[in-house]
């Protein structure tokens, strides 16, 4: 074997880990800011997936790519908001908000999948690629798309990395997150902030569902997977820092592409278990930190 | 008659369904600071998480600078005692409205937030004052009295709170109080659990903001202390104001709780 | 919202007894084996729903592994009964202990964990035992799973003939016990420990119960009966399938464990029989059947947290105030003569501002008259006519006056937020004066309605000719004196319940109101009729109550002061009581009575009664 089949390998890691990136962190902002697991997560994957096919794709709006994807995660940036507001929102002061948000939640993304089959019906759909046409970058020859995808995400984790650690916005948020009486006698808008989280969240999913569906094939379940996977990720990383799962997330992807290149697709999910489970019994708290509830 | 700066009006609260506080009626007058005396467990944390609206107040009034804090509707009998109300009626009192108009209350033992430095925290803190208080430049000026009323909080600007000692925090919670450009600040036992050095120094601080003519509500034990800074001081035990004494007539430490209590056996 | 309830009205023995007659005799009556059918799938769900309780309702403990438990119970039966070709019987019973292992393979990843990692590590574990079924498909079946496994018969007899009838009783037996057993774990010393370590975990630690031990003990408990549920459930369907680690089977018991209300049993029980049969009801609905049954699991978590068990008990309560209303309004006059009869005085009902009230008022008679009149305060869960005795002493020399507290004896109920605390009831023994225009009285208040008194005379000290409490200690500081002014072991702490079990009024009945005898039976009849919310609310507003007031009251001597105590009450510590500061107290201490109890004026009525004359007297000449 050679150092270029290595090399293909690993970029196909690299996209499989930024997409699960894009995921975990964005699950990682719900959690850290507002304290609960939002099991739609993944059905926002497939919902972000189907409105960009539908706003896209040129048997139905047939917008382009751009403007599909730009709409696509706009509207979700805005279910991420209402689904905030009607299954999250009531139960903000309640003890049990943990449990009453998992059942909720599960729910929720219950009424998204079979909405899905419901408009767009059970047959699989696929998005376009993200670009046409190979780049090469030295010895590594790269599909355009992918590296239309890698570019986008590193923007997107950059920008919200400086969003929540610069702006006034973004460290009120991390504020929220981390005490938040103390938050509300600041006089930070406490109930938008959690708003905002839970969409920007959505909008984070969307976007990966839509990269999600340039490269696998379309289902109303289409997110359980890579949610599987996010979870993973947040489980080896940890979401002390907002860095940390993203390192996860690449450790993830590049085991992921390497298992399924040399042991085959069947003991690539063992592989993953496997390692998981090695990190809980060794470091339980993550493989980059011991904190729990931060940005 | 100008109205005073902060009113209570027949104010009631507490956890529910069990009532701390009832029928508290005071008045703060412009440029004064009022204290509070009592034992601990007698609902006075209560009453300033009620008056800034981190806790609902069960009736009367909250008025701040002639405005009503609250909405007028009264918390009403919960006759479905498992009926989520949260869920369509509105919250009697927005926190963040009373911090906006200038009550900002340092909540006590205040952790404010672990992961974020010093600066981070100073850089929000001001959010409260925004569209009151001045634009960039008064807040530059706000920024540069907090550090020098607070050199240990300057050393420390790019230190994470959590790795700050106690009496670090509590500086660090006052400084952001005061960044908040407040026309009310509500210091909750600043000086719980500190050493006698950093006690003396946080002292030292409070008395320099009062100094500066920041009307105050202070909760504290040490009587001496109070009878230093405030006008008027409040005694409170069983969730209602038992007393009100002026500052002269304010009297020594176990006689303070010998009223609250009566000589016991 | 995790239901707490604050109160038992019963054991429930009497309503589980009647929903079991009903579950028996079920398929007597509906012949249709596919209603049995979906019974016995509730009675499944029922016990695996149940058992998550455990785990997660009572042990706060977020097992996302559990419906992986199930799996594993099926797929043991199918290993054990069809490829090992053990007698089915015992393959179901072993599918439990294996349950148990794998639980206690959950367990250890998550001792220390909180939280939403608990979540998530529970997750991926049943994602891992998935990836484990499918990929091991010559012991498993793989993605297709297993089929025909062996069905069960007993002695020649198999369960699928009848219309199922089999299978429907076995799995209610395997409910009853699941319930039974679940029951028996909560109610035990351990089953509190694991709700102690749900609510103050580091306090539970630091009294010596052990984290890791109790999480491992909760999860292998839970896992026993749904290990075995999954084992039945795998003889019933005849299919282990690989699809049971999905999200659905996961939301479908989570959603009845949560709508029906977690950290209750029964909810989820209940919960079960409601889910499936809606999810049935709206099975030609396709897609649609999904969405509305995740909208009203939604609906009901957003406007009802607590879930179906909160409703119903919610029910009981308002059908309790209910009848005690009821109660009130039917002995108002069907018993008035007796109760005229017994107190020698007219009854009649006065409008307060709390209501109205039964007001008994009597002499003094014709000339006679000598000195101010007499207003008595009756007890928690009694009624005015416990001073029948002192009604018979002093009803011909000076006018005697006892009414009915809101919420008891033959009043009405009260508004429980605004009627139920002791200011109100001041309120009330004010109007009552007012109405009757009795002026400066003497107060005689019996334990609550001692702090009645003691409210009521310290609002005007000098507005009243003496103050007797009995059965009552003054507070200093409230609440903390309460520890020192009553004995904590008794039966005081059942004072503030608002139901009481039969066994609970009977104690209450026996130490409270009087020792249960015939004399006294007319009385404890008060403790059914009595609001129960009058009990709960008086708690949760003690600081309502100006304490201090009292006791500046008491410590300068402002009014003529008498305690008149039984000497064998089971409530008070009278070492404290005779240890506090009074400015006047008559006799200079504490007056015992002897061989008195909780109500020394009613089991003792010629003693007390000659003290409080003397009281009485004495105070009249000081004040003269």
């Amino acid at each position: 074997m050679s150092l270029d089949t290595l090399l293909v390998v690993a970029s196909g890691g690299l996209v499989l880990g930024a997409i699960y990136a894009l995921m975990a962190s964005g699950l990682a902002v719900v959690w850290t800011t507002l304290g609960i697991f939002n099991f739609a997560h993944g059905a926002f994957i497939a919902l972000g997936a189907y409105l960009g096919w539908q706003l896209s794709h040129a048997e139905a709006s047939g917008l382009g790519l751009l403007a599909g994807a730009l709409g696509a995660v706009a509207a979700m940036f805005v279910i991420g908001v209402c689904f905030h507001y009607a299954l999250v929102r009531p139960f903000e002061r309640k003890a049990n908000i943990v449990a009453a948000s998992v059942i909720t939640t599960l729910a929720g993304a219950a009424i998204i999948e079979n909405g899905i089959s419901l408009v767009w019906g059970p047959r699989s759909k696929q998005m376009p690629r993200l670009a046409e046409g190979d780049v090469a970058l030295g010895p590594v020859v790269l599909s355009a798309s992918d590296l239309v995808l890698l570019v986008t995400v590193a923007a997107i984790l950059a920008g919200l990395g400086w969003f929540l650690g610069a702006t006034r916005t973004g460290r009120s948020m991390r504020a929220v997150a981390q005490n938040r009486e103390a938050a509300e006698l600041m006089g930070l808008d406490v109930p938008r902030l959690y708003a905002v989280s839970f969409g920007l969240s959505a909008a984070m999913a969307g976007l990966a569902g839509l990269f999600v569906g340039s490269i696998r094939f379309m289902t109303p379940t289409m997110g359980a997977d890579p949610l599987m996977k996010a979870l993973i990720v947040v489980i080896l990383g940890g979401v002390a820092r907002f860095t940390s799962p993203i390192y996860a997330a690449l450790i993830v992807g590049m085991v992921e592409a390497y298992s399924s290149y040399f042991l085959g697709l069947y003991w690539t999910p063992a592989v993953l278990f496997a390692l998981m489970i090695a990190v809980l019994v060794l470091k339980p708290s993550g493989l980059f930190t011991s904190h729990q509830r931060t940005l | 008659m100008k109205a005073p700066l902060l009113e209570l009006r027949g104010l009631a609260g507490g956890y529910d369904p069990i009532q701390i506080f009832q029928d508290v009626d005071l008045e703060v007058p412009h440029d004064r600071a009022v204290g509070f005396f009592g034992p601990n467990g007698h609902g006075k944390t209560t009453l300033m998480k009620t008056i800034s609206g981190v806790l609902e107040p069960w009736s009367g009034d909250v008025i701040f600078e002639g405005r009503r804090m609250n909405r007028a509707a009264e918390r009403g009998s919960r006759r479905w005692r498992n009926f989520n109300y949260d869920a369509i009626i509105p919250r009697r009192m927005d926190p963040k409205a009373v911090a906006r108009a200038g009550l900002i209350h340092v909540a006590q033992g205040n952790l404010l937030f672990p992961e974020m430095t010093v600066e981070e925290t100073l850089s929000i803190a001001p959010i409260a004052a925004a569209g009151r208080a001045g634009g960039a430049a008064e807040t530059k000026r706000r920024r540069d009295e907090v550090e020098a009323l607070f050199p240990r909080l300057a050393e420390r600007r790019r230190h994470k709170a959590r790795y700050l000692s106690g009496g670090e925090r509590q500086m660090l919670s006052i400084a952001a109080g005061l960044m908040a450009a407040p026309k009310l600040l509500i210091l909750d036992e600043p000086t719980l659990g500190l050493s006698p050095r950093l006690r003396g120094e946080l002292c030292d601080a409070i008395r320099q903001v009062r100094a500066g003519g920041v009307p105050l509500i202070l909760i504290e034990q040490d009587v001496g202390f109070l009878k230093e800074l405030i006008d008027v001081l409040y005694l409170f035990d069983h969730g209602r104001i038992s007393r009100r004494l002026t500052r002269d007539e304010v009297p020594s430490h176990d006689r303070l709780m010998a009223m609250l209590f009566g000589e016991r056996e | 919202m995790r239901y707490d309830p604050p109160f038992h009205r019963s054991n429930g023995l009497v309503p589980a007894l009647i929903a079991l007659a009903a579950l028996i005799l079920f398929p007597l009556v509906f012949e249709a084996s596919y209603l049995r059918h979906l019974m016995i799938l509730a009675f499944v769900f029922a016990v695996v729903a149940a058992s998550w309780d455990l785990s997660l309702g009572y042990g706060g403990l977020f097992n996302f592994a559990h419906v992986a438990l199930f799996a594993v119970g099926i797929y043991s039966y199918g290993i054990l009964a069809k490829t090992l070709g053990l007698n089915p019987w015992l393959a179901i019973l072993l599918a439990g202990p294996i349950a148990m292992l794998f639980a206690a393979a959950v367990a250890l990843p998550v001792l220390r964990l909180d939280g939403i990692f608990v979540i998530l590590v529970t997750l991926a574990f049943s994602q891992l035992l998935f990836q484990i079924v499918i990929s091991q498909s010559d012991i498993t079946g793989g993605t297709s799973g297993m089929v025909t496994l062996p069905a069960l018969s007993l002695g020649g007899y198999r369960f699928t003939k009848d219309g199922r009838i089999g299978y429907y009783y076995a799995a209610l037996v395997l409910l009853v016990l699941a319930i039974a057993f679940l029951w028996r774990v909560t109610r035990s010393r351990f089953g509190r420990g694991i709700v102690a370590m749900r609510d103050a975990k580091y306090y539970a630690i630091s009294r010596g119960a052990p984290e890791g031990g109790t999480r491992l003990v909760t999860l292998c408990a839970s896992a026993l009966f749904t290990g075995i549920a999954g084992g039945f459930y795998g003889s019933y369907v005849r299919v282990a399938s690989p699809d049971i680690f999905g999200l659905g089977p996961l939301t479908l018991i989570l959603s009845m464990l949560l709508v029906g209300g977690a950290g209750t049993i029964w909810g989820p029980v209940l919960a079960a029989f409601v889910v499936t049969a809606l999810s049935e009801a709206m099975a030609d609905l396709g897609f649609w059947r999904e969405i509305l049954m995740a909208l009203l699991i939604i609906v009901v978590m957003v406007f009802y947290p607590g879930g179906l068990w909160a409703l119903v008990q919610e029910a009981r309560e308002a059908a309790a105030v209910a009848l005690a209303g009821l109660r009130a309004r039917r002995r108002r006059a069907a018993q008035k003569a007796a109760r005229e009869a017994r107190m020698g005085a007219p009854e009649r009902m006065v409008e307060t501002r709390h209501g109205l009230i039964a007001v008994a008022a009597a002499g003094p008679d014709e000339g006679a008259a000598d000195g101010p009149p007499i207003l008595l305060i009756h007890g928690n869960s009694a009624c005015k006519e416990a001073f029948l005795h002192q009604f018979a002493a002093f009803r011909a020399r000076r006018q005697v006056i006892a009414f009915d507290l809101p919420g008891h004896g033959v009043s009405e109920n009260g508004d429980p937020e605004k009627s139920y605390n002791i200011p109100a009831y001041a309120d009330v023994a004010e109007d009552v004066l007012a109405a009757l225009g009795a002026k400066g009285p003497f107060v005689l208040g019996w334990s609550l309605g001692g702090y009645v008194a003691l409210e009521l005379t310290a609002r005007d000290p000098a507005a009243y000719a003496g103050l007797a409490i009995t059965g009552a200690s003054p507070l200093n500081v409230v609440p903390e004196d309460f520890a020192r002014g009553y004995d904590a072991s008794s039966h005081v702490v059942l004072a503030g319940r608002q139901f009481f079990t039969p066994a609970e009024r009977s104690r209450f009945a026996g130490s409270a109101t009087a020792p249960l005898s015939e004399a006294s039976a007319f009385m404890h009849a008060n403790i059914d009729r009595t609001d129960g919310r009058a009990r709960f609310y008086m708690l949760t507003k003690l600081s309502v109550v100006d304490w201090p007031r009292q006791m500046r009251m008491l410590r300068e001597g402002t009014i003529p002061f008498a305690v008149l105590n039984g000497s064998n009450d089971p409530f008070l510590n009278h070492g404290y009581i005779a240890g506090l500061n009074y400015g006047a107290i008559w006799t200079g201490a504490p007056r015992d009575i002897e061989d008195g109890k909780h109500a020394p004026f009613f089991n003792r009525p010629e003693a007390f009664n000659e003290v409080f004359h003397a009281f009485m007297a004495d105070a009249s000449r000081a004040r003269a």
